[in-house]
């Protein structure tokens, strides 16, 4: 056993995110300290929480009363956030070229697989924390822990990019979670939120004990919980136990990345939950959980020569990969609402990249499968993250006339909104899969890696499944542009600067992606060097 | 799949015990629903409690503190799982050259700890009033 300071030096910026989570959640609770007159406003109680204050005030209170004691200013929160993100982005990238080494005695891996997960992730949280900026405040759903909990989630994140070992991923995964099932409850008031997060906190926990049940067996056959033991046991013949040990890994994240037929939870928690938060949930929670279902099927289940074949666990993500592009492509046609079409999209998105996975374990072309799947991953973040950015500013402008999340609420938003009306079709254009964006590269270099890996009808299921998105995604598109304003839109007043930044950032990312794509996807096959054979 | 049913062979008289007990359990209780006799009136219908008539609804709503009680005593057990034995091996870390490592390791745990107490301090989860 021994430790020295790389070990720590690899998880960097899992340690950078949990800083800046403590130091914001200690802030927090002296906030009523730094700024007593904030909060003592107008006859209230300067004694008592901040929180109590705030649940005196009637569910949905709009315009706060004069009386009603205001809470403190908590907006600072967001560029905290963002500065620890940013501070972990770069520390993720300025360790990008250096050699993969085993840290913590073999728990956890720093190569640049990680370093690009953790990129994503931080580049996620940062976009995300610029989204909802003064968000909470304009749906007043204010309380203090929002940020800190995002950072936390995010360190479990980076963590899950890294783990190599069955015991560190589960904790990473539950870090990950828990801060998430949080997140998705934060607007309490009405029934909504309250289901989607119970719904997803119940089937959450279901899918972590399954992947434990899949670990318990896994340790049973092979004696140990390390990935690189796991695979030195195959080498030397399966059983049947290893095979339902792989099984049940597989299902837990299947949950997890949502898909089919694992999906059902996804439409009500991505709805219920803040859009911001969806936004995040949808590209960095997929970037961990697809990173951790590589490292556990290349790691661990993946040598050619294992008692399970070159093909094992290939025909299992096959069957999941198709399902879930078939089911999700084909539920979110009916879809009204925008966010519950994104939520079905998101599953659809989750099948794509399962095609990856799927062209991973093919003979030969592993490196360009796994660095479409990066490379996928990363484009779709930053296009998911941009239209949940203006869904979230719709729902803000709602949020004050009371009106719903249906499609007629977009219709003539170009005459009103000219730049969001653009931004929401350019995301919708690189989700649907359609050239000058980083979606159509993304789908381009997934589906030739499925080619050269042999699964050519997969790779003909998704370029046709992708066309049949084109219907819903240019839907919202046709309602932006050609369709009538219904209803006079409420006041536009604020400008919301920090938002505008994130989405102008998405934007960017989106088409440089799609016009340069060398640029990324060289990062992307560099760092998985880890995984040639 | 021989080996296995030979294993498993000596549990056989066991099984054979739980179903028995679990047909018996449900015809008797069933044979008793249909055979006994049964004289109802209003007052046997009532509901009961030690002898007096019920105050209020039954499903009445608990406190969430007591739930809050038993999240912090596990935190700060789990706190102290970690310290003995860290406490206990402590000499065998420097023996190791690992002393140090081992010292900064714990103080930065108990640090973060602390900083969750200072947390559920101020935000008032201690007053149990």
């Amino acid at each position: 056993m021994s430790f020295n300071a790389a070990d720590l030096q690899g998880v960097l910026p899992a340690i950078i995110l949990s800083v800046g989570a403590l130091f914001l959640l200690t802030s927090e609770v002296f906030l009523r300290n730094v700024r007593p007159a904030v909060l003592g406003h107008a006859g209230g109680i300067p004694t008592s929480p901040a929180e109590r204050v705030e649940a005196k005030l009637p569910p949905g209170a709009q315009g706060a009363s004069p009386s009603a004691v205001t809470p403190p200013d908590r907006r600072y929160q967001a560029w905290v956030a963002a500065a620890f993100a940013a501070l972990g982005l770069w520390a993720s990238l300025a360790q990008l070229g250096d050699p993969a080494i085993a840290i913590f005695n073999g728990t956890a891996a720093s190569d640049g697989f990680a370093r690009v997960v953790a990129a994503v992730v931080c580049g996620s949280l940062l976009l995300s924390c610029l989204v909802a900026f003064g968000y909470l405040e304009a749906l007043r759903a204010t309380r203090g822990e929002f940020y800190a909990l995002a950072l936390f989630s995010a360190s479990g994140m980076c963590l899950l990019g890294q783990a190599t070992d069955l015991i560190v991923i589960f904790i990473a995964l539950e870090v990950m979670s828990l801060a998430v099932y949080c997140l998705s409850a934060y607007l309490r008031r009405g029934n909504r939120p309250a289901e989607a997060a119970f719904k997803y906190f119940v089937l959450g926990s279901f899918a972590s004990a399954i992947f434990l049940y899949g670990a318990a067996l896994a340790y049973g056959a092979t004696a140990s919980t390390r990935l690189v033991d796991i695979a030195a046991a195959l080498r030397g013949g399966g059983s049947g136990l290893l095979w339902a040990a792989a099984a049940l890994l597989v299902v837990g994240f299947a949950f997890k990345v949502a898909a089919v037929p694992f999906h059902m939870w996804v439409p009500d928690v991505y709805d219920g939950a803040p859009a911001p938060v969806t936004g995040f949930m949808a590209a960095a929670v997929k970037v961990a959980a697809f990173a951790t279902l590589v490292r556990i099927l290349l790691g661990g289940f993946g040598d050619p020569v294992a008692a399970l074949g070159a093909h094992g666990w290939q025909r299992l993500v096959v069957w999941l990969a198709g399902l879930t592009m078939v089911v999700g492509n084909l539920l979110a046609i009916p879809q009204r609402s925008v966010k519950r079409m994104l939520a079905y999209s998101s599953i659809a998105h989750a099948g794509y990249l399962l095609v990856a996975v799927a062209a991973m374990a093919g003979p030969l072309p592993r490196q360009d499968a796994i660095g479409g799947l990066l490379f996928y991953l990363a484009s779709y973040g930053a296009t998911v993250i941009g239209a949940f950015g203006v869904v979230a500013i719709i729902e803000r402008k709602l949020a004050l006339s009371g009106a719903g999340d249906d499609l007629s609420s977009w219709a003539g938003l170009s005459e009103r909104h000219p730049a969001l009306a653009a931004a929401m079709s350019l995301f919708m254009v690189s989700l649907a899969g359609i050239p000058p964006t980083a979606g159509f590269m993304a789908k381009l270099t997934v589906f030739r890696a499925a080619v050269s890996a042999e699964l050519v009808p997969l790779a003909v299921l998704g370029v046709l499944t992708s066309v049949g998105g084109l219907y819903y995604y240019l839907r919202v598109v046709v309602y932006v542009y050609m369709m009538p304003t219904t209803k006079p839109d409420a006041v536009m007043g604020e400008r919301l600067v920090a938002a505008g930044l994130a989405l102008i950032g998405c934007a960017v990312l989106v088409v440089w992606m799609g016009v340069q794509p060398g640029a990324f996807a060289s990062v992307a096959q560099n760092a998985v060097a880890v995984f040639s054979r | 799949m021989d080996t296995d049913s030979a294993y498993l062979q000596p549990y056989l008289p066991i099984l054979v015990l739980l179903l028995l007990a679990g047909v018996m359990c449900f015809a008797i209780s069933i044979l008793a629903g249909y055979l006994g006799p049964k004289r109802t009136f209003p007052i046997k219908e009532t509901a009961f409690e030690c002898g007096s008539p019920t105050t209020g609804d039954p499903h009445s709503r608990h406190s969430v503190k007591f739930y809050l009680v038993a999240l912090l005593f596990i935190v700060f057990d789990i706190e102290s799982v970690f310290i003995y034995p860290w406490g206990a091996l402590l000499r065998d870390f420097a023996a190791q050259g690992l002393g140090w490592f081992a010292y900064l390791e714990m103080l930065s745990f108990m640090a973060t700890l602390a900083l969750g107490l200072v947390y559920v301090w101020r935000k008032g989860a201690l007053e149990w009033s």
